[in-house]
């Protein structure tokens, strides 16, 4: 086990490396240049390759990436000139556009976009396994086909529609919500929930709508197995033998995409984040699109990876727990 | 020049605006329809312009500000935003010299802020010394010298304080190479005989310095407080407010700066006790907010523009439309013709254009004549005492028949094929300019680019598209802060060019240009620069299309707001205050 896990970790070391050098590469092909974004109007070809070597960009590719990742593990000094600035392990570069080191910016983003994953991910796994379970246990039934109706109809609405809709109906028209503004848990978990319940729905419907359709594909596959008949053949109570044998097996499917959606939606939902205002990491990797803040881009797009891979090693390991057939 | 004759000639130019002005808001629709050559009626969101809208304020209660964007910067070196210096220089840091609090015309005024009076020229506007008033303090109630504002003007040339105004590189004396004040490095050109006496040697004459001192490269910030790249997140408090908190794109909170003495400040009259700035917000539920103004939200203000689609609820509802401010952003948006290819090389083919050009459509494109208005000229109104001549008098929908018939004197009879770039934002306008162009055989094919990019696409000379619709407005009202930047062939720049996009290198227009720039009386300057504007226009580098207002809508507890004609329209922030602080959030 401490083996399997040792190996895997390495694993996530060389994909995170790998991603950051492709992003690294994208990023320095495209023609947006920082230090002229930097430089603002009018700026004098002097001043702007006085800035270029501010930032690092004078330097070849590879230096830079090599700087970086460098950084990463031990921090790094930016700057040259009268304002040396020290960025500190995990050293993720500066954000020039908001004068912040970049993990400082993901930091203070984190537990608004980890409030709304964490949320909405409670919603959608309740909603949609429940109306999973429950269609595939009434295979074929008209509760079956409502369920798996709504589902499809739920599953087609895109996140920015439903979220105009909820804010129509749920703000504009009758005043029952306010309009999402970010309060920490710790200051005030009733404002923290009401305020977040409308972009938690928003979300929730989209991937309860497609974890309806996928456990209740799930689930009908593993009542069919063999040991599930053998279970009922021995008598146990229906009960037992849907939630100890047939979910715990049947989840297996549905727990893989959990991983990599809640671990995707961890680094930033970025429509729901900017219809709602939210001010989470979907939201700062948009405005660093827009912007061109090229070190922000690349320490979200790492967050989001680590977080998909770590989900993901959390999610295999979580096997061995859920199914009992399986063994590192 | 000395300074009796910068106040009088400035005097005289408030004067004839603000007699524009208020032709603006009534009584001069004959004029209009003259212009215009139609019948317009009067322009129902501009109402309020030339007026303060709520009455007086009462002192206290929290002001907030909905923004959907965090601030550019607010580092005084690197701020060059129009709405972020008015905020910056209003309510946290004071300049050497700064515009009156007025609205209309008035707004273009100078009034002395740090220092006693606008300055003092010597050496034939060569050398200018300013002089501190006494008793300015700080937020830690520590003496504002002349030293910390030679510190900060140093500052402004660091590399790794990017973004600022470039008028101290452009005129101080031994700026050329100059990189901050790293390793003890110092401006020989800035002189400061004792605490309260500074002064500027120029490289050349340069009569309206007093206007570059309103940008906030001359205000102070003292050495000690200063943290490089972090000072933008807590610029050190010289005005009437400081900072409580700032957490970037998501809420600054400014109380009182109870150091700040208002017997050394004539123009900031800080009513509110907090103002409090939420960003991130969506535009639309910014304007459905201040719409409904309820609550809280009666005390609130928007920071960006009101959405065009939100026009229609605030003009057909009085009350809401009362609280409407539309004061001109002073930048006029043109076509750019490539002066130096085939076939905007011939000046015949450029005026095809202009006339082709159907300005009409192109105002409803940019969202309806109530926020903006056709441009009739190059230098918008501020620079033309309120109100913009019509050189060309081309019908606003465009004279087709008269291009094409141009277009047949040049050659091109059957018209010919050429591409345009626009910012993703203004396809609409593209679109427009591409069916008006049509109509002369003129076929374009529209290139949009997202805003991030746009100006570096468009300032790459060699790869650019024939056309490029872009704009430009004046950093205070001086015809030398327009003309030169958009027509001066000597700033071309091959790779991140700016501004002249025509790349027009007319030879006559540089030599003019430069005697405007060496006249001393600023009443005579101001009227060359007027007649160089239709002297160019008729040359045809661009072709001039709309004057976009800056519409922001106000809560209906606000009082002492209107857009100032100085700071491209935003809010000034210097008398925003409530009517009934009691109503206000806490």
């Amino acid at each position: 086990m401490i083996l399997y896990l040792g190996r895997r970790l390495l694993g996530v070391v060389g994909v995170l490396i790998a991603i950051a050098a492709v992003t690294f590469t994208i990023f320095y092909v495209l023609p947006a240049d920082p230090a002229a974004a930097a430089c603002g109007k009018s700026c004098s070809a002097d001043r702007l390759a006085a800035i270029r070597a501010h930032m690092g960009l004078d330097q070849p590719v590879w230096r830079q990436f090599a700087d970086f990742v460098t950084g990463i593990f031990t921090g790094r000094t930016i700057g040259s000139g009268q304002y040396t600035l020290h960025c500190e392990f995990p050293c993720l570069g500066y954000s020039y556009e908001n004068s912040q080191a970049v993990w400082d910016l993901l930091m203070d983003r984190l537990p608004v976009s980890a409030s709304l994953a964490f949320g909405a991910a409670a919603l959608w796994l309740g909603l949609g396994l429940s109306a999973g379970v429950t269609a595939a246990l009434r295979k074929d039934t008209l509760a079956d086909r409502v369920l798996m109706v709504g589902a499809v109809a739920a599953a087609s609405l895109p996140v920015y529609f439903t979220s105009v809709l909820l804010i129509y109906g749920l703000i504009r028209a009758t005043g029952l919500l306010p309009y999402p503004q970010y309060v920490p848990l710790g200051s005030d978990p009733v404002q923290w929930a009401s305020n977040l319940l409308l972009p938690w729905l928003a979300l929730a419907i989209l991937y309860a709508a497609m974890y309806a359709r996928q456990s209740r594909s799930s689930m009908i596959e593993t009542m069919a197995e063999p040991y599930i008949r053998t279970a009922r053949a021995k008598g146990l109570p229906r009960r037992t033998v849907v939630v100890k044998h047939g979910l715990r097996a049947g989840m297996t499917p549905v727990l893989t995409i959990f991983g990599m959606d809640l671990g995707g939606l961890l680094a930033g939902a970025v429509i729901t984040e900017s219809i709602f205002g939210l001010p989470g990491v979907g939201r700062l990797f948009y405005g660093a699109l827009s912007s061109g803040d090229q070190p922000v881009i690349l320490g979200v797009t790492l967050l989001a990876a680590t977080f998909i891979v770590l989900a993901n090693l959390a999610v295999d390991l979580l096997y061995a727990v859920v199914d009992p057939r399986v063994r590192y | 020049m000395n300074t009796r004759t910068l106040t009088t000639v400035a005097a005289a130019l408030a004067a004839t605006l603000a007699l524009g002005a208020s032709g603006c808001s009534g009584g001069r629709d004959g004029e209009d329809s003259a212009r215009d050559g139609r019948g317009s009626a009067e322009n129902p969101a501009t109402a309020n312009n030339g007026a303060v809208v709520g009455g007086a304020p009462e002192k206290g209660g929290t002001l907030t500000v909905l923004s959907n964007t965090d601030f550019t910067h607010l580092d005084p070196a690197r701020n060059w935003v129009m709405g972020d210096m008015d905020f910056g220089t209003r309510l946290l840091y004071r300049t050497l010299v700064t515009y009156k609090a007025a609205p209309g015309a008035e707004g273009g005024e100078l009034v002395p802020d740090l220092a006693e009076d606008l300055g003092a020229p010597s050496n034939g506007a060569k050398t200018w010394t300013f002089r501190l008033k006494k008793g300015l303090k700080y937020e830690d109630g520590t003496a504002i010298t002349a030293q910390d504002i030679k510190y900060n003007v140093e500052r402004s040339f660091s590399p790794d304080l990017p973004g600022g105004p470039d008028y101290a590189a452009r005129y101080l004396a031994g700026a050329e190479g100059y990189q901050g004040p790293a390793h003890g490095k110092h401006l020989d050109s800035v002189k400061t005989p004792d605490d309260r006496t500074i002064v500027f040697e120029l490289r050349k004459p340069f009569a309206e310095f007093a206007y570059a001192t309103v940008l906030p490269t001359f205000a102070p910030v003292p050495k000690a407080q200063d943290k490089g790249p972090q000072y933008d997140n807590r610029p050190f408090s010289s005005g009437p407010y400081k900072i409580e908190s700032y957490a970037r794109d998501k809420r600054l909170v400014l109380v009182r700066n109870t150091h700040w003495d208002p017997a050394t400040d004539q123009v900031r009259k800080a009513h509110p006790d907090r103002i409090v700035v939420t960003m991130g917000l969506k535009g639309n539920q910014i304007d459905d907010r201040l719409i409904a103004s309820s609550g809280a939200d009666a005390s609130a203000v928007s920071w960006g523009k009101m959405r065009p689609e939100s026009t229609p609820k605030v003009l057909t509802k009085a009350d809401v439309r009362a609280r409407l401010l539309a004061e001109s952003s002073n930048c006029t948006e043109m076509v750019q013709m490539h002066t130096g290819r085939t076939p905007f090389d011939d000046v015949r083919v450029r005026q095809a254009v202009q006339y082709a050009l159907d300005r009409e459509a192109i105002v409803t494109a940019s969202g309806g004549p109530a926020l903006n208005d056709a441009a009739t000229a190059l230098m918008p109104g501020s620079l033309f005492d309120g109100k913009q001549p019509d050189t060309l008098k081309i019908p606003l929908t465009g004279d087709a028949a008269k291009a094409k018939e141009l277009l047949k004197q040049a050659g091109k009879p059957d018209g010919f094929a050429t591409s345009i770039t626009v910012s993703n934002g203004d396809k609409g306008v593209g679109e427009a300019i591409q069916q008006a162009l049509g109509r002369a055989g003129i076929k374009v094919t529209i290139e949009t680019v997202d805003p991030s990019a746009f100006y570096d696409t468009i300032g790459d000379t060699e790869n650019r598209t024939d056309l490029v619709y872009t704009g430009w407005c004046p950093d205070y009202p001086s015809g030398s802060t327009f003309l030169p930047f958009v027509f001066d062939g000597r700033y071309i720049k091959e790779k991140g060019n700016s501004g002249n996009h025509s790349l027009f290198r007319d030879k006559p227009t540089m030599q003019r240009m430069d005697e405007i720039a060496a006249m001393t009386d600023a009443q005579q300057a101001n009227q060359a620069w007027q007649q160089l504007d239709g002297e160019i226009l008729a040359k045809a580098p661009t072709a001039p299309a709309v004057i976009e207002r800056m519409p922001l809508l106000l809560g209906a507890n606000i009082a002492g707001a209107y857009g100032h004609t100085s700071f491209g329209g935003q809010i000034d922030y210097a008398t925003v205050g409530l009517k009934d602080p009691a109503k206000s959030a806490g």
